[in-house]
């Protein structure tokens, strides 16, 4: 559980640069929960997630944010134990890969535990099986030769492979294309077995509607509010109050409603789209 | 690493950020110059109440001109010591001795304005690029240099190596600073004293920021080559530098400082009153 509590940020205190980026962040992120942020490019969410395994230190008398039992705003804080709990995964991960195999990169979180080599190699085999590529392949080639998508999935497997039980993605997806990105996705459903809570920046609405089933919005360092997924994209009202856009699949949705079709408008993944337009062939059929 | 400020520019509104960085160029010339030439503690004095002047002028707070001088204020209080106790003067008693220093009167004197010079030297260019940026600089450097063209000498391509070098420390700054976070978020210690781990710990940066220098670079070779770009050639600015009358006013001022200087060191005319100065 992740529970942040009155949080404020400000970017170089006290010289002529200085900017305020987040504003008494209250938020709860319960364990299981596959919670999305939202946002415009600068309300804060970056930032805000770099809190949660302690990269970004909580200033002096701006509030405070709890991870299950540990405080994060008190002075001595266990690093190592914390950043094994909760992984994170930047914008475009594949930038942090420097290692001369894809098996000694996957290796290095687990080794910074200080954990044994056999633990460390047994971690990564895992996770690069949990990201979808074949280790028996991969664990002896260079990073560097890999395509994108392969080289992102091996930076995944980076984290993964520290086991955390809270996974941080910022922007998992940015710069794949379609197949990539649903790919991506998948893989991350399928960690979440694994790590059970996962928290997810993305400006992709399809994706934040698909899979989380919580999402919070971010405005100029200040929660907006936080949503169940039909509550959100179903009331336009709610989604012009946020400046949110619909999910391509929701448009459509909306767009045949208009069209005189009789379709949920508040449609979030395309299945379910599909069987309710099949749905609708068969009763005018019968 | 967000600490690291390179070029240390401070915004404000004011007629020394204003100016002409070719003439800010030209009188931080002609007033190093004429630093040298200060012999007595009047024309010091003299010096440093123009100085003083141009800080106010620049609206920098001036705490932060003498942050500056951090830097500098160890070498300068050696540099006075040392000349303090070895100074010699053969016609004057030493007004105490001990073991194999004599400190003289005219040699405490002369160590206060070594120091005193040392300090005026230092300011003057911290005020301007406290209120120049860098890219200002280089390109006032650019047209300053420019007559060399006439010999051969790339000028062009060079400003443009060191405004891209200029350009491009903060970006490889904040790309630093974010693949340290990806490695400390993988558990990464960048902590340890020992220098030799510490470099070690360091490859796991050091490996990715290559790259992706690499790969600016080539990105940014390729925009230019996309826009035609082909050297100085036929080439115009966007920001044509102009200098106004203000400019040009700051610039005899400081000549006719100049002149009070020398005036004041070498005395031509015979004047009493400067002999009474002259210290």
């Amino acid at each position: 559980m992740i529970d942040v509590r009155k949080l404020s940020f400000v970017y170089s205190p006290k010289t002529p640069f200085t900017t305020q980026a987040l504003f008494d962040i209250d938020l709860k992120i319960e364990t299981g929960d596959f919670f999305g942020i939202i946002g415009s490019t600068g309300a804060g969410k970056s930032t805000l997630v770099s809190h949660f395994n302690a990269l970004t230190r909580i200033q002096k008398n701006s509030g405070t944010i709890l991870i299950d039992d540990i405080d994060l705003s008190a002075k001595k804080l266990d690093l190592k134990k914390l950043r094994a709990k909760v992984g994170m995964v930047f914008q475009y991960p594949e930038h942090q890969l420097f290692d001369d195999t894809v098996e000694k990169d996957v290796m290095f979180g687990p080794k910074n535990l200080g954990l044994s080599v056999d633990e460390q190699r047994e971690r990564a085999k895992q996770a690069i099986g949990l990201v979808g590529l074949n280790y028996n392949d991969m664990a002896e080639r260079s990073p560097f030769e890999l395509s994108g998508g392969q080289k992102r999935r091996v930076a995944i497997a980076g984290v993964l492979a520290m086991r955390p039980e809270i996974l941080v993605l910022d922007e998992p997806t940015a710069g794949l294309d379609p197949i990539g990105k649903r790919e991506i996705m998948e893989l991350i459903l399928n960690a979440k077995n694994m790590c059970p809570t996962v928290v997810m920046i993305s400006h992709n609405m399809d994706e934040i509607a698909a899979y989380c089933n919580k999402i919070a919005v971010l405005g100029n360092g200040r929660i907006t509010g936080v949503f169940e997924p039909k509550e959100l994209f179903g009331s336009e009202a709610l989604l012009a109050r946020c400046g949110v856009e619909l999910p391509l699949v929701t448009e459509l949705a909306v767009k045949l409603s208009r069209a005189g079709l009789d379709i949920d408008r508040s449609i979030l993944d395309e299945d379910e789209l599909v069987r309710a337009i099949l749905d609708l062939r068969s009763e005018n059929n019968a | 690493m967000r600490d690291i400020t390179i070029g240390q520019y401070y915004p404000a509104r004011s007629i020394v950020h204003r100016a002409d960085p070719r003439f800010k160029l030209v009188i931080l010339l002609l007033y190093l110059i004429t630093v040298f030439f200060c012999s007595s503690f009047f024309s010091f004095g003299f010096m440093t109440f123009f100085v003083l002047i141009t800080v106010f002028l620049s609206r920098v707070p001036f705490l932060k001109v003498l942050k500056g001088l951090k830097m500098i204020i160890v070498i300068l209080i050696i540099t006075s010591l040392l000349t303090m106790v070895f100074y010699t003067d053969a016609d004057a008693t030493p007004l105490g001795e001990w073991w194999i220093f004599k400190i003289y009167l005219s040699g405490i004197y002369a160590s206060i304005k070594l120091g005193w010079r040392l300090l005026l030297l230092v300011l003057m260019p911290t005020v301007l690029t406290l209120t120049s940026t860098p890219t200002e600089l280089c390109d006032g450097l650019e047209s300053l240099l420019s007559p060399l063209k006439k010999i051969k000498i790339p000028v062009h391509e060079l400003a443009l190596i060191m405004s891209i070098a200029l350009r491009l420390i903060p970006t490889l700054i904040e790309e630093t600073d974010k693949i340290m976070n990806a490695q400390k978020a993988r558990g990464a210690a960048f902590e340890s004293r020992n220098p030799f781990k510490k470099i070690k710990a360091m490859l796991p940066v050091l490996v990715p920021l290559f790259v992706s220098a690499f790969r600016r670079a080539d990105d940014l070779a390729d925009a230019m080559d996309s826009r035609c770009y082909r050297g100085a050639k036929g080439r115009t600015r966007m920001k044509v530098m102009k200098f106004h009358a203000g400019d040009v006013f700051a610039l005899l001022f400081w000549c006719l400082i100049t002149v009070c200087i020398l005036f004041l060191n070498y005395n031509w005319l015979g004047w009493y009153f400067i002999t009474v100065l002259g210290l």
